[in-house]
């Protein structure tokens, strides 16, 4: 089923939440909603659920206007950051919940709904622990079984508001994938909400990035990873460093490193770098280079991470391969020369 | 045969000084002034109650309870507590729900209300009913018109009952209903549950303990309220007294036996409270994982 927000707005009190925003779902995808606490993304995705109504707008579902029905009456699978789960209730009882709280002609018979379980069960790999409480789960499962109590209704979208954020950091890496997986089988209509660009891009069909009540770009991970659309797409999705650079016929210039530019613009401008196109190097690289003094170095993980102090004083984040590290041998407190080897400049940039 | 074998608990090891220790000196001073209290003011007035209720022989103690005016106290208490319990408790959960829940004009004026009763003295609540529904009282010659009575009848003691108790249960929701947040509401509402459902099937269940603790406070309250009931009483033998109004007669006519023989039944009563009241939060104790989970869902937004 596809989903489409059109003008949708919404304040609370004071607090713009989302301004005229628009959006299309196709059937199908899993979307991912991504952007920092605070841009609208969590109302976003609980204006769709109905559990929350925006001011001005209108959601519809394969084209039909719902904006005016219930949660209970969208028939959207809603899952929860805290799980949510019925804690009086076993693991069976809350996945039954959906099934027994039907009106008596709709309910299936207790066979059926004690087979539709157990389905869930094996789907969510919980089948031995269906009489454990919420409580006597670690959160992974809880998570897991609230996914399941929310597909046991058999939902026309799946919607999930930060479903791996209160877990750790391992748990929710596996957690992401099964997700990704389980899509891959049933193809329900699914939108997550997450702040972690890492998840959004390893498991999202499509990534709408928020900021401050309004979308700033919806693309593919690739699209919106490689070619984003604004400045804060490109911060938002990865560490940069902001340099003041150039523009002159067409080309940006931070030194010499160059970015085209459409249109004439000529001036000063802002120049995004990520920490990985920058490159140190021991001997100055013609004139495309700044020198600058290594002020910190971690080399726990797959990247090396330096900070360095650029010749005017600012600070830079540089990441490099530990094979390069350990060929340069570097120290703190060395001064080296950093080459930018890819930059990104935006038209619309105030420059400065 | 096996070989027997005899597991031996290894003691169990206390760390001797904490930081926070005082010398056992100071601890055994403390302890003891706390028994000596407790034994002086509550433990021996309890022994009295019992010893002398039963000072003339056990035959004597219940000839007093089957005495038909004592009866006729013990079934008015258990009426007026009855219901002044099932109505505070539709009230209780109403209100409780109604300030968790929502954000409303005049959400702190009602929890001021609430606490009235608390802060009033039970001999005011008693008069402002007189006041209102006595014979001089503003509805009073209406009332009087079309014969209904409420001083001086049991209804008058039900609403006395019913003033006096209003804050228990709501009182004791109310922080719980807020600390459970609104999600599992949601969850059900989701999966296609109705008010109702939700409701019954969800908030309900996840109150229970905390309703029950409420309703054990406010019965025992009911049961042992004096000063408002007196006031509206009118203190009529056989038809208007209440338990703890009986014994207050009984006692003024030194009739010491029959008095705390009544008496002995409210202590009893009193104790009984108490052991349902150890029982629950013992079980809530028993159930630390329910209480991490009410707790966990107040994660950051």
């Amino acid at each position: 089923m596809s989903i489409e927000a059109v003008g949708i707005t919404k304040r609370f009190g004071q607090f713009a939440a989302l301004h005229n925003v628009d959006l299309t779902i196709p059937s199908g995808e899993l979307v991912a909603l991504l952007g920092p606490s605070g841009s609208g993304k969590t109302t976003l995705l609980r204006i769709i659920a109905g559990l929350e109504f925006a001011d001005q707008g209108t959601v519809r579902f394969n084209g039909s206007d719902i904006t005016d029905q219930s949660a209970r009456e969208r028939r959207v699978g809603f899952v929860f950051q805290h799980y949510a789960l019925f804690r009086h209730m076993t693991v069976f009882d809350n996945i039954a919940f959906g099934l027994r709280v039907r009106p008596r002609k709709l309910r299936p018979a207790n066979s059926e709904i004690d087979r539709k379980v157990k389905d869930l069960l094996s789907l969510i790999q919980l089948e031995n622990l269906s009489h454990r409480y919420p409580a006597q789960l670690s959160g992974g499962q809880r998570q897991r079984v609230a996914l399941a109590r929310a597909l046991a209704v058999e939902p026309s979208v799946l919607l999930l508001d930060e479903p791996f954020g209160a877990l750790d950091a391992k748990v929710r890496l596996e957690l992401r994938r099964w997700l990704r997986q389980l899509h891959d089988e049933i193809h329900i209509t699914s939108v997550f909400v997450t702040h972690d660009q890492e998840e959004a891009l390893e498991v999202a069909d499509r990534v709408v990035v928020m900021n401050e009540g309004r979308i700033e770009q919806v693309g593919s991970p690739d699209d919106v990873y490689n070619y984003p659309a604004t400045p804060f797409v490109y911060r938002f999705l990865g560490n940069v460093n902001l340099f003041h650079g150039r523009i002159d016929e067409g080309q940006a210039y931070l030194h010499d490193a160059v970015d085209q530019v459409r249109g004439s613009r000529k001036g000063n401008t802002t120049v995004y770098v990520r920490p990985h196109w920058l490159e140190i190097r021991r001997q100055p690289n013609d004139q495309n280079h700044f020198r600058a003094t290594i002020t910190h170095i971690n080399s726990a993980g797959p990247l090396v991470k330096v900070q360095a102090v650029s010749e005017w004083g600012s600070p830079v984040h540089i990441e490099l391969s530990q094979e390069r590290f350990r060929d340069l041998q570097l120290t703190r407190n060395e001064a080296v020369f950093v080459t930018p080897k890819e930059v990104k400049v935006f038209d619309g940039d105030p420059t400065a | 045969m096996g070989t027997a074998i005899t597991f031996r608990n290894p003691a169990i090891v206390t760390p001797k000084i904490a930081a926070t220790t005082e010398s056992p000196l100071v601890r055994r001073l403390l302890t003891g002034i706390a028994v000596i209290f407790l034994s002086l003011f509550l433990l021996l007035p309890l022994v009295m109650v019992f010893s002398s209720a039963l000072a003339k022989g056990f035959a004597v103690y219940t000839a007093s309870l089957r005495e038909p005016d004592a009866w006729a106290a013990i079934r008015l208490t258990l009426l007026a507590a009855a219901i002044a319990v099932a109505a505070n408790v539709v009230f209780g959960v109403a209100a409780a729900w109604a300030i968790g829940k929502f954000d409303f004009f005049g959400k702190s004026i009602l929890i001021t209300l609430i606490d009235l009763p608390f802060a009033v003295s039970p001999v005011v609540s008693g008069l402002i009913y007189v006041l209102l529904f006595g014979l001089q009282g503003v509805l009073g010659p209406w009332l009087a018109a079309h014969d209904i009575k409420i001083i001086f009848a049991v209804p008058g003691i039900v609403l006395a009952t019913i003033f006096v108790t209003f804050p228990f249960v709501a009182r004791e929701l109310i922080p719980l209903i807020e600390a459970q947040g609104n999600e599992e509401e949601e969850a059900a509402l989701t999966l296609g549950a109705s008010g109702w459902q939700t409701f019954f099937r969800v908030t309900l269940p996840n109150l229970k303990w905390g309703l029950l603790y409420g309703v054990i406070l406010c019965n025992a309250r009911a049961m042992g309220e004096f000063g408002a009931v007196s006031v509206v009483s009118g203190h009529i033998r056989g038809r208007t007294n209440t338990m703890p109004l009986h014994i207050e007669i009984l006692y003024n006519e030194y009739q010491f036996v029959p008095a705390f023989a009544v008496a002995s039944l409210l202590a009893l009563l009193a104790l009984l409270t108490l052991f349902v009241k150890s029982g629950i939060e013992w079980r809530s104790r028993q159930q630390p994982a329910e209480m991490e989970a009410a707790t966990a869902g107040k994660g950051p937004a």
